[in-house]
């Protein structure tokens, strides 16, 4: 259900307004996993697979770094802009960076009512706290490094938010801000027994436990690690290494995206 | 792109010989000197850097050039725009101040603002500091710094006539700034 | 890697704005090599994003727009009981230029929702009563959202265009009220596409100097003009409006007229043809 206040600075609709239910009585339509069963195996991938990635940089020529990622059905846009003159009143020996993370209204099956939420600033927080450690912002005195990111399509949140951390550290590197490694990252749901990589919104949904990893595969080390649902520690750990085995597979096509230039 | 350019994090492959100094776009991890730009290593003498000619803050030492949008007794308030020869991309300008200290080397005491700079002055100076959190601190002083384009109050482009004067070509009047030396003279 | 006189030229551009447009002016070209009636090429594609019931990416020249429908159902209006609503608007993030800050819609995205609106229904693109389920009780809400992702000038253009294309592709599912329980019920697997009645397309020019017209300015122009004209036609190419912001002499809306309609015949017919 859709309330929007009205907003004078938008062009308004109806007070109220309702998503549409439908005659099978289900509230989204699974057309992958149909009867399937707790147990059954992944469909259409294997477990280990992550969708194929498209990415691409330098689309926005105004902005000091761009990239933009396709995963299937999730696409996302992001642009680096700055480093730029801090607008703090204090004087910071060391950089600041900001990420901003928009949703477009039609990026999801339910519209998403354009006003900023805690779900925007909750994943603009993780994509943050993914790049932060690997940026050298001691060597950017009183600047600031603006990311933006808008996700057009999303399909699966967590896996989502892992390639808009891609997304992010591709248009730093393209933008020449001084990083210690390039920052990839992967999303793995625990379904039953499996731990499933990169999952779409159904395959979300199925899911028990959820594990999103950042990590920076050429010096080896991880960078954030957030884990949401019910997940048995080995079962956790297990997921760290897949998703890091899986991101310097990751950081191989980013290399290969900021080599054409 | 050249096959020898990095990638940030990737080690850089280090000539056998005497020990490097490491300049930017470079650092140290467990011994291991890695990039941290995207770009292709540079040896200057004995330094290595990667460089990225990429819009970036000004720091000190840096070329700059910016137009001058306040002024007051002591300092001229610059927009920067150009820093180290690379355009800021347009909206984006960094704020720096000129004292009228560091306005000229000679007779500082002796200075007047309103016989330097006028505003919308385009003036090319050099950082001597990152100053506070408002401006970086910006010095002229020296022959090849300060106005390098002014228009006269009747509205042509002048010409530099000497370090201190410049002269509008459509009226012959002449205004006092304080002048970079042009290039090439 | 730019050479030193490419800087130079950036450096001039970033300084010297005006004059840095005037020296190319005065050379019959503008600065990205176009001639002054000269349009950047349009790229429409349809259909890609799934989430929404219609949505259209549109690129004109570096400008980058995407539009997305989403369809949910309301009570019609009680003065308009056989209406549904269209509710049109476009964000300017601070992703897709410099000067564009994080926050809520700024003047010139309002500005630009409130002209897109006011075309999308001046023009007729869709009669409102099309989107009846049942009078009084149940319509459709069209939300057309569109979000430019790269700005590069001429919003409004490419934006119309998005958001015209994207209701083009939308469907909507066959809905059913039942008087009874008073819920609407749509269907899974019919799905109709819109009666759209119109399909309008815009041809913007800036008047430069006041007296230089330049079709379709980019967004380093854009700021040293002195007037915008913008022109509709219909997808047959006859004019449906023109509007006008800022000072301009009387005959240069008679020359857009004509440019527009110029352009439209060398390319306007394959724009919605999909």
């Amino acid at each position: 259900m859709a309330q929007s206040g009205f907003d004078r600075r938008r062009v308004n609709g109806p007070s109220e307004s309702f998503q549409p239910t439908f005659d099978d009585g289900l509230e989204e339509s699974s057309d992958l996993y149909d009867n399937w069963k707790l147990g059954e195996a992944r469909r259409k991938r294997h477990p280990g697979d992550i969708r194929p990635i498209f990415l691409q940089t330098g689309f926005i020529k105004q902005a000091n770094g761009s990239a933009y990622i396709e995963t299937e059905r999730t696409k996302i846009a992001c642009a680096v802009y700055g480093p730029r003159q801090s607008k703090s009143s204090s004087y910071h020996e060391t950089g600041r960076l900001s990420v901003e993370v928009k949703f477009a209204p039609f990026s999801s099956l339910v519209r998403k009512v354009p006003i900023r939420d805690a779900e925007d600033r909750s994943i603009a927080n993780l994509v943050h706290q993914a790049l932060a450690s690997s940026v050298r912002l001691d060597t950017l005195p009183k600047s600031v490094i603006d990311i933006f990111v808008t996700v057009i399509e999303c399909d699966g949140i967590e896996s989502c938010v892992a390639a808009a951390t891609v997304a992010a550290s591709t248009s730093l590197a393209k933008a020449g801000v001084e990083m210690l490694g390039l920052v990839v990252s992967c999303a793995g749901a625990v379904v039953g027994e499996d731990v499933w990589l990169d999952p779409n919104e159904e395959e979300a949904r199925l899911a028990s436990g959820m594990l999103l990893c950042a990590c920076m595969p050429a010096l080896g080390v991880t960078t954030s690690v957030w884990q949401t649902g019910r997940v048995l520690p080995a079962k956790a750990l297990l997921s760290l290494q897949l998703c890091q085995d899986r991101c310097s597979d990751i950081h191989q096509i980013v290399a290969l995206a900021l080599h054409e230039d | 792109m050249p096959s020898d350019c990095l990638i940030p994090g990737q080690p850089v492959p280090l000539p056998r010989g005497p020990t490097l100094q490491l300049g930017s776009g470079v650092y140290t991890r467990n011994g291991e000197t890695r990039a941290s730009l995207l770009g292709t290593p540079q040896f200057h003498g004995s330094t290595l850097s990667i460089h990225r000619v990429k819009p970036h803050p000004p720091a000190p030492n840096s070329v700059v050039v910016g137009s001058v949008t306040r002024l007051s007794p002591q300092q001229a308030v610059v927009s920067i725009t150009v820093v180290d020869g690379v355009p800021l991309p347009p909206g984006e300008d960094f704020t720096g101040v000129i004292r009228v200290q560091d306005i000229r080397a000679t007779e500082k005491d002796k200075v007047r603002m309103g016989d330097c700079f006028r505003g919308g002055d385009v003036v090319k100076g050099l950082v001597i500091s990152l100053g506070d959190a408002r401006s970086y601190y910006i010095t002229t002083a020296r022959n090849d710094l300060g106005v390098i384009f002014a228009t006269s109050e009747a509205g042509g482009t002048m010409e530099p006539v000497s370090w201190q004067e410049m002269r509008c070509p459509k009226t012959g009047k002449v205004e006092k700034r304080k002048c970079a030396k042009p290039e090439g003279l | 890697m730019a050479s030193s006189s490419d800087l130079n030229a950036q450096i001039f551009q970033r300084l010297h704005p005006r004059a840095y447009l005037e020296r190319f002016l005065a050379e019959q070209v503008r600065p990205d090599g176009r001639e002054a009636e000269e349009w950047r090429d349009l790229f429409v594609h349809v259909g890609s994003v799934s989430t929404a019931d219609g949505s259209a990416l549109v690129r004109l020249g570096d400008t980058t727009v995407v539009c997305g429908v989403k369809a949910e159902i309301a009570e019609p209006d009680l003065e308009q009981p056989t209406e549904g609503f269209l509710v049109p608007n476009i964000d300017l993030p601070a992703m897709c230029a410099p000067r564009f800050k994080p926050g809520p819609p700024s003047e010139e995205a309002q500005v630009l929702s409130d002209r897109l609106a006011s075309t999308i229904n001046a023009t007729g693109v869709l009669p409102l009563s099309a989107l009846c389920i049942h009078p009084e009780r149940a319509a459709w809400v069209l939300y057309v959202d569109a979000t430019c992702i790269n700005y590069d000038g001429n919003a409004f253009d490419a934006a119309l265009i998005a958001m015209v294309a994207a209701l083009k592709n939308t469907t909507l599912p066959k809905a059913t009220f039942d008087e009874e329980t008073g819920r609407t019920t749509c269907s899974r697997k019919i799905r109709e596409a819109l009666p759209l009645k119109r399909l309008p397309i815009s041809y913007s020019f800036g008047i430069f100097d006041g007296s230089t017209v330049l079709a379709d300015p980019t967004a380093f122009e854009e700021p040293l003009l002195d007037a915008s004209i913008s022109i509709v036609l219909d997808e047959h190419g006859s004019l449906l409006s023109t509007g006008q912001l800022g000072i301009a002499d009387k005959d240069k809306m008679s020359a857009c007229v004509t440019a527009a309609k110029e352009r439209y015949e060398a390319r306007g017919r394959e724009i919605y043809s999909f």
